[in-house]
């Protein structure tokens, strides 16, 4: 099931991005080249529209950028650290250091939605976000994505 | 002590994350308090884990984290509390204190509303009801205008020259007289369906002892051999005839009945008198300044008539319009009425050459319009229709490409203000144009197909007939994608 939106090739460290613009862009062209978006540039605007409705920075270091667009190939999380912590205007105000960046196409089906929903309430369990951000690997935040979402989507 | 209860929503602008972070946030916070604990998420998954009626009077508190506009009226009386989505992650505990220290009963004097947009409850009324109504009888419209429609396409016959097309069903054969009885069919369901909509209108107003009433005036407003007009009321009478109904209706029921007659008041009382006087003020008041309109309206364009080779497009213009106005009322009528006696009785004095096409060829540019604007309206402002709307605009153009316009007829109900501007600015354009263009409509399918259902002669063959309909449906549906409010 998770394996539908969520592959280890979906996870990305980077050290280049200072800014939020940087991390968008970042995310946006990981997405084009995963073959996860058609083009880098309308997700990226899409990305950036969201972001100026309401923040989508959450606390402890994480966001969870987001958005729906046509250009989406297939519903997919992304999970993209960052090296160089990155301001958000956060809801406690720290900068960021992971995104679970969403891509969800237009008319998408629900079980997928679902999937990308239960993404979301599991940020709320700090045991998780805990240990994501203490994963130093790719397969060691894999594995521990994996079990929480088995745990909660079965 | 009791297990104290909350109910709450979460939505968000996207309905994609914050939605359920709010949720995850709040029942979390909630259970680790001990609190029987339930959200409501309304994201782009839909409603999950919906409230129900008992859920919401158990609860002690509602919150409702929410960005966009929800549905208030299930929780009134409720003590609310109201903040936006990401309160709700950021600090659910706080937020979960406050509300049990602060909450205000919603709907009652000085509620705080915070952000609310308490709009609904005020525009309320007219509005509810009246889509009450159409919610009863959508169903009849499709089912009796699609039938009507299929017959339609069976309603033409060529002479041996191929030329002119008579509007009938040839009965000689089994087809066409199993065609002329579905014809009938949709025929009562049109008949039905405007005194179907009254009646549950009334009802929504005021209740079951209302129905009859509503039901029988309208009955009367739209049957014109009662009223001695020349057509009825359509849907507009409708309105006001069930408006009219349901609020004497509320009237009467206010009236202290002696305790003995209580038990026949709602099944008999009120139905007999409410019956019997609405009847007479159909009858007696607005019967008759309906017909004075018409004679009137039918007098002015005869008047025109006279000028008519003068300014083709004006009169197409003007019938177009009329026949956009009501779609399937009196203008609407007045004008089909009118093109085809201008048409007959010119073709009988002076012959095929000398015949005016002028006023029929507009209603019969313009009677697929409306129909067809809703439904491209809805296809290219897909974000201003809800999901019910769709499933309408679908059925509005199956009608509308057969040339019945009572497809639109849910949606002027639903929102006159928006939609009848649209409806006559759109109609008028192809009135206007297929007039202004000199075509000459013989017979046919009034739609964009009339031109190969039908005999319509005009400058470039099939082109200038499906331009002038066309220009007309998209300026109907760009009005209505411009002016229409987007569904939350």
């Amino acid at each position: 099931m998770i394996k539908d939106i969520f592959k280890i090739e979906n996870i990305v460290f980077d050290s280049t991005a200072k800014a939020k613009i940087d991390a968008l862009k970042f995310i946006a062209s990981f997405a084009e080249k995963e073959g996860i978006v058609k083009s880098s540039k309308a997700y990226y605007k899409g990305l950036k529209k969201r972001e100026s409705e309401v923040t989508t920075g959450f606390k402890d270091g994480i966001a969870i950028p987001h958005c729906k667009h046509k250009t989406v190939l297939k519903p997919s999380l992304m999970v993209v650290k960052f090296s160089n912590t990155v301001e958000w205007d956060s809801m406690d105000g720290k900068p960021v250091q992971i995104t679970f960046a969403l891509a969800i196409p237009e008319g998408e089906n629900q079980a997928h939605l679902k999937l990308l929903s239960s993404i979301s309430r599991a940020l709320i369990d700090e045991e998780f976000t805990e240990a994501i951000l203490n994963a130093e690997t790719e397969s060691e935040m894999y594995a521990i994505i994996q079990e929480k979402m088995d745990k909660v989507n079965d | 002590m009791e297990q104290k209860k909350i109910v709450g929503v979460t939505a968000c602008s996207a309905g994609i994350a914050h939605t359920y972070m709010a949720a995850e946030s709040l029942e979390k916070a909630g259970e680790e308090k001990g609190y029987d604990i339930k959200i409501e998420t309304q994201g782009s998954i839909g409603v999950e884990n919906e409230l129900s009626q008992k859920d919401i009077e158990e609860a002690d508190i509602v919150i409702l984290a929410v960005e966009i506009n929800i549905d208030m009226s299930r929780f009134f009386g409720k003590r609310v509390m109201r903040v936006r989505a990401s309160e709700a992650i950021r600090n659910p505990d706080a937020l979960i204190e406050t509300a049990f220290k602060e909450a205000n009963p919603y709907g009652e004097k000085g509620t705080q509303a915070g952000i609310a947009k308490m709009g609904k409850t005020e525009e309320g009324g007219f509005f509810q009801h009246i889509m009450a109504g159409i919610s009863y009888m959508i169903p009849m419209v499709i089912a009796s205008g699609l039938i009507l429609a299929i017959a339609n396409v069976y309603a033409f016959q060529r002479d041996e020259a191929g030329r002119i097309i008579e509007w009938g069903f040839d009965k000689t054969t089994m087809m066409g007289e199993l065609m002329s009885n579905l014809f009938d069919v949709g025929q009562v369901g049109f008949l039905l369906m405007i005194p179907l909509f009254a009646g549950f209108v009334a009802n929504s107003i005021a209740g079951k002892p209302a129905i009859a009433a509503a039901m029988i005036g309208t009955y009367i407003a739209n049957d014109a051999e009662m009223l001695g007009a020349d057509a009825g009321g359509g849907f507009l009478a409708a309105i006001l005839v069930a408006f009219a109904t349901g609020y004497f209706v509320k009237l009467m029921k206010k009236i202290p009945y002696p305790k003995i007659i209580q038990p026949i008041v709602p099944i008999m009382i009120i139905p007999l008198v409410s019956t019997l006087v609405i009847s007479i003020f159909v009858l007696y008041v607005i019967g008759n300044p309906m017909a004075s309109m018409m004679d009137g309206l039918y007098e002015g364009l005869t008047t025109l008539n006279e000028n008519y080779a003068a300014a083709p497009v004006l009169i197409g213009v003007i019938i177009g319009a009329m026949i956009g106005f009501d779609l399937g009322g009196p203008f609407n009528k007045t004008a089909l009425v009118f093109g085809t006696a201008v048409f007959t009785d010119t073709i009988a004095k002076y012959g095929i050459e000398g015949a005016n096409f002028v006023p029929q060829t507009a209603t019969q540019a313009a009677i697929s319009v409306a129909p067809l604007g809703i439904w491209l309206a809805s296809i290219i402002f897909k974000k201003k229709f809800s999901p019910t709307e769709k499933v309408s605009a679908n059925s509005a153009f199956g009608m509308g490409i057969v040339g019945v316009t009572e497809g639109a007829i849910p949606f002027a109900a639903q929102d006159p203000v928006r939609m009848i501007p649209a409806f006559v600015a759109g109609s008028a354009v192809a009135g206007g144009l297929a007039s202004g263009l000199g075509i000459k409509f013989y017979g046919g399918i009034g739609s964009p197909l009339g031109t190969f259902v039908g005999y319509i002669e005009q400058p470039i063959p099939f082109v200038t007939w499906i331009f002038s309909v066309l220009m007309g449906v998209l300026v109907t549906a760009l009005i209505i994608g411009f002016t229409k409010k987007r569904v939350d």
